[in-house]
Formats: structure tokens, C-alpha cells, sequence
């Protein structure tokens, strides 16, 4: 239950850590954005996406986040690699340029089959890699605080921006309580002689009853009291309230972002420009 | 003698779940300015039904209450709130912030205080209750008795001049107890006109407040100092509760022919006599 690398905080004081959540948000968006824009050709695509690889690797490495992790966190992605490559080998693209893999008694594979799987697999890791990197730096309530600045210009339309970050931040801080809960209610209902573990499919999935109702009882009876609790503190959704937490921007914050916006305003004007750089270089690559 | 000022004042209070049968039946109080509470009673006493009562959480079916004067009813419920702090008894239940100064910080947010002090106070009632070290720290990673000294400085933080203690040890250990117990009298030392209320059901804690209100089915048994209550077995025995262990020291020591001089009254002057 507690093995999830992916979207795990890292805690530690790293440079990248220290980055406002708001500019590691859009940061992250816009690298994933770089990283989906279809490049014309795969040494150009290999290239992009190699570069933005390597960026976000280094930046991992920053942030200090175990190599272990990483891989555990793409490990799931074993099994989209084949499955990729049996469907271009299988179904192979009208136009191929890379030249016959190999060819048994008229069953042709092209190279190309290999380059597209990889071209989405590279793509696929890097994503998941960027996204690792916003939520091995930031705390969960900080994602939420940024979320909800960015939802800010929304209370417009009447949208609960405070309402929707204080519920999610609610949410957020329960999560262990709960589990605790969980574990209790386990071990009680184990000493009572249910079985979680064995058994048939149909026999595990009513022993689950006996551990989510109860611990839906108790999550209503917590958040009855945390509503009453909340109320007597004073807390009222419709009043203005202030914020002990704010952001600043600092110099590093200005820095990344402009070197973020530099990396997806260099990949835009590449594929807008039909630039070839290996062409550029004299170097014919397909 | 300037006479003492009513902060709470409750009249002829009844409140039944069921129409047969009153969990609070007529029951009539006043707690003065600076005064130390503590109301107990057993299971079913019907304490939880008056701490939601007093919280206006719930409606009373008769009777009146009043705070600082004022009715407690709809018009005056959020200005009340705003004088009166409240422990309650989870301190799962309370903690709203995801660190401990978040969440002192949540009823300064509420309150609208600017954000420029807020850190200043957070650190001063951090310190009052001697959380300095765990500003940053996660409810998972504090123990009960800490979660609940945090909800205490959540509560001073918003200077009130009443706070009620609704069971807010009755789910820690013996240590959280003490170190809970500790914190309040040193609250009180500091600030004399602070008035405390405290439903509890710890007996020792019931006998080290200046006055405990008993209830019993409902209704109101007794009221007066802790002494004339748990002394005197004609009324305690009836409400099933038990004694402090000066009272039981007292009798075992009556029992064996060794009658306690009127000057020996709590734990630490009995310990005294004995060993002289």
C-alpha cells in the first residue's frame, strides 16, 4: 500500500525543491508539451527528446531521488514496450524509410517499427520522469496552494477555488490517518478470524467488506467532528479569510521559468521552421 | 469584594433525543471569571449531550444559555465562538493543517488576522506549549498528547477568555495526561482571568478544579468543591464514579485506625505525613 514510487515526496533541500510550486506547475506542463510535439524526422525527434531525456534525468539527480525509484516507477512500462513493438511489427506503417529489418519468406519488417515504439516509449519515460520530478519536490499541500492560484482568476465565474484547495488539502492531510485506520480495522477483523489473504477471488472480495464499511463508519464519525471542530474555530467557506501560507518569486524562480519557456519556445520554432539541425550540420539523417 | 463576573450561565436546561426520555433534565449552572470547572458524570450522564449544547451544535428543547451575558442563539453564535476556545476529545479529529503551523495558523486565517504576524504568533503559542521543535512536523509524526498541545495553541492563539475542554485527555495516555495537565496550570498561573471548563471524566482532574458540577442521569447532583463531593459518600456513591486515590488512601488509612488531621487535603501532604 505504501509502495508507490511514482508521486512520492522526496523530502530533502535541494535547488530544485526550493523552486516556487507555481513555476514547477507550468514548468512541467510545458515540458510535456515540448516533449509531445512531433518532430519531422526521427533523427530530429531522437534528438529533442534525448536532450529533454537528459534534462530530466539532471534534474532528478538534483532532486536527489533514488535511481531505485526511478526505475521502479517505469517498470510498468515493460509491458507497453512490447506490446508497441508486436503492433508496428505486425502492422507496419504505408512508408518506411529506414530500410528492411529483416525479411523471412516475404514477412517484411521495417526498421521503422523499432524507431516508432521507441519514439513513444522515449517520449512515455520522459513524461513520467518530468512528472516525478514535480512530485518528488513538492509537498502535496504546496501542489494544492498552487493549484488553487491558478485557479484563482475562475472565482470569476463563481468558481470555489479556496473551498475546492481547503478540501483537497483536507483530503491530502487524512490519507495517513485513514490508512492507520485501515491497518487497525485489519488487524481487528483478522483477530476476529477474517481472512484478507486467501481464498478465492469472491471470498477476498467479501473479506474486503469487513474492513470498508467500518472504515467508512469511521471516516463519517472523523469528518462529523472535524466539521464541528472546523465551525468552532471559526471557519466559514463564504467569509474572507487570510492565507499563512503565500508565495514569492525569487530570482531562481524567474530563471526556470525562462528556462523552460526558452526549451519550448526553441522545440516550437524548430517544428514550426521545418529545421533539420543534423541537415544544417551537412549530415543526411533520415 | 467586587462581585465575580458570570462568563457562562446556563438556566433550567433539558434536552431529550427521544420525547420519553431527557438526556439533560433541567440543569441550571454559572461559571465565574477566572474560576477552574470541571464537570463529571459517567457514561450517559448526559456531559456530551451539554458540551454540544454549549457549543450550539445542538438546540436546547428548554432553557437558556448564556455567554458573557449574551443568549446563545443564531444571531450571537459566531460572536461567541470568537471569545470561547475549545479542545476537543480526538486529536485526530482537530488537526486541520497539515503541519503543526498550519494549523495554529487556521483559526488566525479564519480570524482574518494579517499574514505578516501571523508567523510571530505562531511561534510564541508554539512555544507557550512547547511544540518550537515541531513547526514543520506532519500529525502523523506526533504523538497524542503533542497533537492535543497543538490544538491548545491553536486555541490560545486566538486570545480567548473561556476555554472548554470538552474529554480532551479522555484518548491519551497517562503522559499525555500529564503533560496536558501541566500545560493548563501553567496557563492559569500566567494568566489568572483565563476560565476553564472541563468535561472530563478523570476523576484526578475533576479534584484538582476549583468546583465540579456532577451530573447523573440528566440531572445536576452536585455542585461545589471537590473535597465536599468525593468526602462525602452519601452523594458520590450514587453516581457510580469513581474516587481519587487521596480519598481512597484516606479511608484505607481510616480503616486501620489512622485518622487523617484536617490540614492533610491532596496527594503531596499526605506523602508528607506519612513520611514523617
Amino acid at each position: 500500500m505504501k509502495n508507490f514510487a511514482l508521486g512520492k515526496y522526496v523530502p530533502f533541500d535541494s535547488l530544485v525543491h526550493r523552486v516556487d510550486p507555481r513555476v514547477k506547475i507550468f514548468a512541467t506542463i510545458a515540458l510535456l508539451v515540448a516533449i509531445f510535439l512531433p518532430q519531422e524526422t526521427y533523427s530530429m525527434t531522437f534528438l529533442v527528446e534525448g536532450v529533454l531525456f537528459l534534462l530530466a534525468l539532471t534534474l532528478l539527480f538534483i532532486s536527489h531521488v533514488r535511481f531505485r525509484d526511478i526505475l521502479l516507477s517505469l517498470r510498468s512500462l515493460w509491458f507497453l514496450v512490447i506490446f508497441l513493438l508486436v503492433i508496428y511489427i505486425v502492422v507496419p506503417k504505408k512508408e518506411n524509410v529506414l530500410g528492411i529489418a529483416w525479411n523471412l519468406n516475404g514477412w517484411i519488417v521495417y526498421w521503422d517499427a523499432f524507431a516508432e515504439a521507441g519514439k513513444i516509449v522515449l517520449r512515455l519515460v520522459t513524461m513520467i520522469m518530468v512528472t516525478m520530478v514535480l512530485t518528488a519536490t513538492t509537498k502535496p499541500l504546496d501542489l494544492t496552494y498552487a493549484l488553487e492560484w491558478y485557479m484563482t482568476p475562475l472565482k470569476v465565474v463563481r468558481f470555489p477555488a479556496a473551498e475546492v484547495a481547503m478540501t483537497v488539502s483536507i483530503a491530502l492531510r487524512f490519507i495517513p490517518t485513514l490508512l492507520e485506520d485501515a491497518s487497525r480495522v485489519m488487524k481487528a477483523q483478522a483477530s476476529r478470524g477474517v481472512d484478507f489473504e486467501h481464498g478465492r477471488l469472491w471470498q477476498k472480495i467479501t473479506g474486503l467488506t469487513a474492513l470498508i464499511i467500518p472504515l467508512f463508519v469511521s471516516s463519517f464519525l472523523r469528518s462529523e467532528e472535524l466539521a464541528n471542530a472546523m465551525e468552532c474555530r471559526g471557519y466559514d467557506p463564504r467569509k474572507k479569510r487570510t492565507r499563512y501560507r503565500t508565495f514569492r518569486l525569487h530570482v531562481r524562480d524567474v530563471l526556470g521559468l525562462l528556462l523552460v519557456a526558452a526549451i519550448l519556445a526553441g522545440v516550437i520554432v524548430l517544428l514550426a521552421m521545418h529545421i533539420d539541425l543534423f541537415a544544417l550540420w551537412g549530415i543526411h539523417a533520415l | 469584594m467586587k462581585a465575580p463576573e458570570t462568563l457562562l450561565e446556563v438556566r433550567h436546561l433539558s434536552y431529550g433525543y427521544e420525547e420519553e426520555r431527557l438526556a439533560l433534565d433541567d440543569v441550571s449552572f454559572s461559571v465565574n471569571k477566572g474560576e477552574n470547572v470541571a464537570l463529571i458524570g459517567h457514561n450517559g450522564s448526559g456531559k456530551s449531550t451539554l458540551a454540544k449544547l454549549l457549543m450550539g451544535l445542538l438546540a436546547p428543547n428548554e432553557g437558556e444559555i448564556f455567554f458573557f451575558g449574551l443568549p446563545l442563539d443564531r444571531k450571537n453564535l459566531y460572536s461567541i465562538r470568537g471569545q470561547i476556545g475549545i479542545v476537543f476529545q480526538n486529536p485526530d479529529n482537530q488537526f486541520v493543517g497539515s503541519t503543526v503551523a498550519d494549523d495554529i495558523a487556521f483559526g488566525l486565517e479564519n480570524a482574518c488576522v494579517p499574514q505578516k504576524e501571523m508567523q510571530g504568533i505562531i511561534e510564541s503559542f508554539a512555544e507557550e506549549v512547547g511544540m518550537s521543535a515541531f513547526l514543520g512536523h506532519e500529525p502523523q509524526n506526533l504523538s497524542g498528547g503533542q497533537k492535543q498541545r497543538v490544538a491548545i495553541a491553536g486555541v490560545l492563539a486566538m486570545k480567548p477568555s473561556f476555554i472548554i475542554f470538552d474529554e480532551a485527555t479522555a484518548m491519551l495516555d497517562p503522559k499525555g495526561r500529564h503533560e496536558i495537565a501541566t500545560l493548563v496550570a501553567k496557563m492559569r498561573k500566567e494568566n489568572p482571568d483565563l476560565t476553564i471548563l472541563s468535561i472530563t471524566h478523570d476523576i484526578e482532574e475533576a479534584n484538582r478544579a476549583d468546583r465540579v458540577l456532577v451530573l447523573h442521569s440528566g440531572k445536576k447532583v452536585y455542585e461545589g468543591k471537590p473535597d465536599a463531593f468525593f468526602g462525602n459518600p452519601e452523594i458520590y456513591e450514587p453516581t457510580g464514579l469513581g474516587r481519587p486515590f487521596f480519598y481512597q488512601m484516606k479511608d484505607a488509612l481510616l480503616a486501620e485506625g489512622i485518622a487523617l488531621p484536617s490540614e492533610v487535603c491532596d496527594l503531596d501532604s499526605l506523602r508528607e505525613y506519612l513520611c514523617r
